[in-house]
């Protein structure tokens, strides 16, 4: 597989097709995986395939627009493309896009390698890349198979009462410094100018406390309603472990729920949130 | 402090539910004096986040009004609203803001009787619930 | 730092009663930016507004708040107050002290005086965040786009021409004069329809502010009230109208003879033809799909195999003027209006939906338009009464409420049936003094002038009227039979007839949804369009500078169709007497420094006010401001904040949050 990959790659530099190739090379830990830029055919030796490749690369391609890119891209990050297609920040004949059938990947943080699948690939049933102008690796016959899901962390939390989801989320919020990780590595957050940086207005308040904090997570995860796939970068990046999978899920959950739409699963389809049904019970 | 009265915020839009609401004053409707009305152009124009501010500044409940869906004064804006404040009301919930303190209702402008009733009951409803946490 | 004024209106005793005005200026002067904090009995009142004015002058106020009645009631006012004093009208504030507080809350007189002292505090901290707003002049195009013309339409067009303006009236039909040129006599006076019509029609095409376009239709419409810019199809006619005089050799002569679509298909026109006698423009168009030559044409061109069709051409040698010119194509024509008068009328409710009614089943079962051929003099029988077979009818039934008050089609009641049916009944008797005639109906409905007199006359003329439903028309062993039943006396019965005439009720135009997206109109539940007030504003529509007249509003008779042709030439003249009209002063507005280029916010408005623009290598969204209605929705929806709303920004309604 992962010669394959390198192969192609180098075939995509050599012939200038694309100027770079985004990809993922062994970390300095030696154990997990980083992100890679190949920029000559010779560099493509350098890609690595497996499952500590946990990184959504797709976050890198607004920052590439006017370049033709190549993108090694999972399942997951094919539909952040597709978002990122749909929304204009990527234009689609810009990118090649390698895609890569995937069995999930691990629970992995650097030095510490794990043979752990992460929850969201528990939940995740594509295994083939929803958009890609290449393929490696064999697609699973149809219909897809599916990981067994457990009850998951969001079904447990709404069984809770009101007041301990406000005190679960309350110790939560309370600990985030702020420091902006999970907005830094999500895909969907391309904005030339976060709201909660604004100073005019102000939403956010500059002061790190639980109302500051408050308003930028919650506001956050709305602005990803009907756009986050998933990919669970913005968890594995908190570093203070909040679980913002969670919200990102439930509100994913929801919209597809009522509005029977999957962020980045068809870049056609309307966004549920620029169109309407005149006739709806969804409130 | 138990006993503190509930704070209401509401975003009526200018067209249908102000209106409603200034029926009611002119019928001299009475209804509890919790509620602080803010007014905008059209239901589409409450943006999610001054609802979550409203709740960081410590409002108890949250009542969006707006044209009946068909009758927007745009044409659209209340399907949009009625969209997105959906999916608020849901992340608010799970975030442990009860349902019943975001109230999203489409009042005309013919229904002032209806706009007092609904700020009655929502009074009510937030004094069973008791102050926010 | 803004100077706010606060003004607290008494309303006699209507706020001040309830609400202790003395605290609330108190709490008001005390609170940020504000510079002046004062009360007045009558705010409103030509002294109160004095009042406001000197005290905006002494006190170099910047900003102002009135703490007094609903905005919707007396804003306009102290936005005037504030020009008069040299302020931008829009810095102006107001607290809803009255309908939203003191009125509601009259019996808790301490809560009122808090809540309307946070009323003063938000509406104070709203306008430390206000911003001068204006409106800006857009000149306007005077001209008026009518569209149909039926008589709706031509009367808008002679009205608006009339009063000066140039007009482009543009009808489908190789001819104008809609579904009246159709209609033999008209009810209750018996005019003759043509009679009292086709002058109007001449008057449209000899009019020097007119143009007429018929064969034509409009595809496209972009811009805004006051400038419109439509694209319109004018189909190939294959007929020079500039040479031709209408003479009549060529429809005269053509061998082609194909089903009369204005006779409903019971007569025959030729390929080349003018639909009716008094045709306007009296010039002909070939039908390009029947037309022998064109046939030939075709064949050619497709390059198939065999024999070709004859080439006829007769018309094009018999021409004296060489008007012939088989080459021309549809061409599309863009102008610009600053008004547009939609008067497309209606169709006749399809009987065929009824199955037990056999129309198309059954010979002698006809549509009530098909009648008003029939009766006519240039129509296919010379205006006799005839069946099938050629016989005189003896015995008739109409039959009212077909695809009208009915659930299983229209609910709606079609208000013209009535009495073209009973026109009908009067007819026949004049004309077949010996029929027998049958009007089974529901409930007579004949309101109007001369109607109730008009129904008298024709029980006078011993027309048979019976109260029921027919439950089903059926071939008899001698002619028709109609089974009804009679619910005045209870009976079920079968009655044999001659002819029935079916009074189809009146339904939107087939292609009224595209028309609708066309014009961006709405359309009420019964499919016709959308008035902006069905009481108080029936022509206008909520889109601005396009006006509706006629039938396409609603079923409505030749009166009430010119009435609201008329009407609705009223509009179009109000709006294009203006030089300028001026745009909406609240607007959204783009800070390009914090535009993704998402375009959600075009997606989302309902305006098509947005487009996408590239600035410096980057697309960013831009307003077109004079289509920006200012609802918003796009501000709520874009995630950097980069699109803002004038007169509701962020900071305004977040600065009235805050306040709280």
């Amino acid at each position: 597989m992962i010669e394959e990959i390198r192969a192609k790659a180098a075939d995509l530099l050599r012939s200038g097709e694309v100027k770079c190739f985004i990809g993922y090379e062994r970390a300095s830990d030696g154990l997990t995986a980083r992100p890679f830029f190949a920029y000559s055919a010779d560099e493509a030796d350098r890609l690595i395939f497996d499952g500590t490749c946990v990184h959504n690369l797709a976050r890198y391609l607004p920052d590439m627009r006017g370049k033709r890119v190549g993108i090694l891209a999972k399942p997951c990050d094919s539909r952040s493309i597709n978002v990122l297609i749909r929304e204009g920040q990527v234009e689609r004949e810009e990118v090649y896009i390698v895609g890569v059938v995937c069995d999930g990947v691990y629970r992995t943080t650097w030095g510490k390698p794990s043979r752990e699948l992460q929850p969201r690939c528990l939940y995740c049933s594509k295994r083939t890349p929803v958009v890609y102008d290449y393929l490696v690796g064999q697609p699973p016959p149809a219909p897809e198979s599916q990981h067994p899901a457990s009850i998951s962390e969001v079904e447990a939390l709404e069984r809770k009462p009101a007041a301990e989801r406000w005190e679960f989320w309350r110790s939560h919020f309370a600990r985030c410094i702020r420091c902006n990780a999970c907005r830094q590595i999500c895909p969907a957050c391309y904005c030339p100018q976060c709201f909660s940086d604004q100073l005019d207005p102000l939403w956010t308040g500059i002061r790190i406390g639980l109302p500051q904090n408050w308003v930028w997570n919650v506001g956050r995860a709305l602005h990803l309603a009907g756009r986050c796939i998933d990919c669970e970068e913005c968890q594995r990046a908190c570093p203070m472990g909040i679980p913002l999978a969670i919200l990102n899920r439930k509100l994913a959950s929801r919209v597809k729920e009522l509005f029977g739409f999957e962020a980045g699963m068809d870049p056609r389809a309307p966004f549920p949130f620029a169109t309407f049904e005149k006739e709806e019970e969804i409130l | 402090m138990s006993d503190r009265e509930p704070r209401v915020v509401g975003f009526l839009c200018n067209w249908c539910s102000y209106a409603g609401a200034d029926l009611a004053g002119t019928s001299r409707m009475q209804y509890p004096p919790n509620i602080r009305i803010i007014r905008v152009p059209c239901s589409g124009r409450v943006d999610p986040l001054l609802v979550i501010k409203a709740f960081e500044r410590g409002a108890d409940g949250v009542l969006v009004s707006g044209c009946h869906p068909g009758d927007c004064h745009y044409t659209q804006g209340n399907y949009y609203a009625r969209r997105r404040l959906a999916i608020l009301r849901d992340l608010l919930e799970f975030l442990g803001i009860e349902r019943d303190r975001f109230r999203i209702e489409w009042v005309s402008a013919a229904e002032g009787q209806r706009f007092a009733q609904i700020v009655a009951d929502f009074v009510k409803k937030l004094k069973e619930l008791g102050p926010r946490r | 730092m803004a100077r706010i004024g606060v003004f607290i209106c008494h309303c006699g005793h209507n706020i001040a009663g309830v609400i202790d005005v003395g605290r609330v200026v108190e709490a008001a002067k005390r609170m940020p930016g504000v510079a002046y904090a004062g009360d007045y009995i009558y705010c409103c009142s030509d002294p109160g507004q004095a009042f406001i004015r000197q005290a905006i002058k002494e006190n170099r106020l910047t900003r102002v708040v009135v703490g007094a009645c609903s905005p919707r009631m007396h804003e306009k006012t102290f936005q005037e107050v504030l020009a008069s004093a040299g302020l931008n009208p829009f810095l102006l504030e107001m607290a809803n002290l009255r309908e939203h507080c003191s009125w509601v809350h009259s019996e808790a007189k301490e809560e009122a005086t808090e809540k309307a002292i946070d009323l003063i505090r938000m509406a104070v901290a709203k306008a430390s965040r206000a911003e001068p707003l204006f409106a800006k002049p857009i000149p306007i195009t005077k001209r008026a786009l009518v569209v149909g013309g039926g008589i709706a339409g031509i009367q808008a067009a002679l009205d608006i021409a009339n009063a000066g303006f140039e007009v482009v009236l543009v009808e489908r039909e190789p001819t104008i004069g809609g579904k009246m040129a159709k209609f033999d006599k008209t009810f209750p006076t018996l005019d003759c329809a043509s009679c009292i019509l086709t002058p109007r029609m001449v008057e449209v095409a000899k009019h020097p502010n007119i143009r007429l376009m018929t064969y034509a239709e409009v595809e496209e419409v972009k811009g805004y009230a006051g400038n419109f810019e439509v694209r319109i199809r004018q189909k190939a006619r294959k007929v020079d109208h500039s040479k031709c005089t209408g003479c009549g050799t060529c429809w005269q002569k053509c061998p082609t003879k194909v089903p009369s679509e204005f006779d409903l298909g019971l007569g025959k026109r030729t390929a080349i033809y003018i639909p009716f006698p008094q045709a306007v423009p009296p010039k002909p168009v070939i039908d390009t799909v029947n037309c022998r030559y064109m046939a030939y044409l075709e064949f050619v061109r497709s390059g198939r195999e065999g024999k070709p069709p004859p080439q006829c051409r007769i018309c094009e040698k018999l021409c004296p003027t060489g008007a012939i010119n088989w080459d021309e194509e549809d061409a599309i024509i863009t102008e610009r209006f600053g008004a547009i008068v939609v008067a497309t009328g209606y169709d006749l409710f399809d009987p065929s939906q009824i199955p037990q009614y056999g129309y198309g089943r059954l010979d002698n079962v006809i549509t009530s338009l098909e009648f008003e051929r029939i009766l006519n003099a240039s129509g296919p029988t010379g205006g006799r009464i005839l069946l099938k077979d050629g016989r005189e009818p003896k015995r008739v039934a109409i039959v009212h409420c077909v695809g009208s008050r009915d659930l299983n089609y229209n609910e709606y009641c079609s208000k013209v049936c009535c009495m073209y049916s009973m026109k009908y009944a009067h007819l026949i008797k004049e004309r077949i003094p010996d029929a027998e005639v049958y009007e089974f109906y529901i409930d007579v409905r004949s309101a109007g002038k001369g109607f109730e007199e008009f129904y008298n006359r024709v029980l006078d003329e011993g027309v048979r009227f019976v109260r029921g439903k027919v439950a089903e028309i059926f071939k008899g062993k001698d002619g028709l039979s109609v089974r009804f039943e009679d619910t005045l006396t209870g009976g079920r019965h079968v009655l044999s007839v001659d002819m029935v005439i079916l009074a189809c009720g009146l339904v939107p135009q087939r292609d009224a949804g595209e028309v609708a997206r066309i014009f961006k109109l709405s359309r009420s539940p019964d499919g016709f369009f959308l008035e902006k007030h069905p009481k108080l504003d029936p022509v206008n529509t909520h889109a601005d500078g396009v006006f509706l007249a006629g039938a396409c509003i609603g079923p409505c008779d030749i009166p009430d169709a010119v009435a609201r042709g008329s009407a609705a030439a009223a509009k179009a003249i109000g709006l294009l007497s203006r030089d300028e009209i001026l745009s909406e002063p609240m607007t959204a507005i783009v800070d390009i420094s914090k535009c993704s280029g998402c375009m959600l916010c075009e997606e989302i408005c309902p305006f098509d006010a947005i487009e996408p623009q590239v600035v410096r290598g980057k697309r960013v969204a831009r307003v077109k401001e004079e289509l920006c209605k200012g609802c918003g929705s796009c501000a709520a929806a874009c995630r950097s904040g980069a699109i803002n709303l004038r007169g509701f920004t962020h900071q305004q309604l977040l600065a009235e949050v805050e306040a709280l």
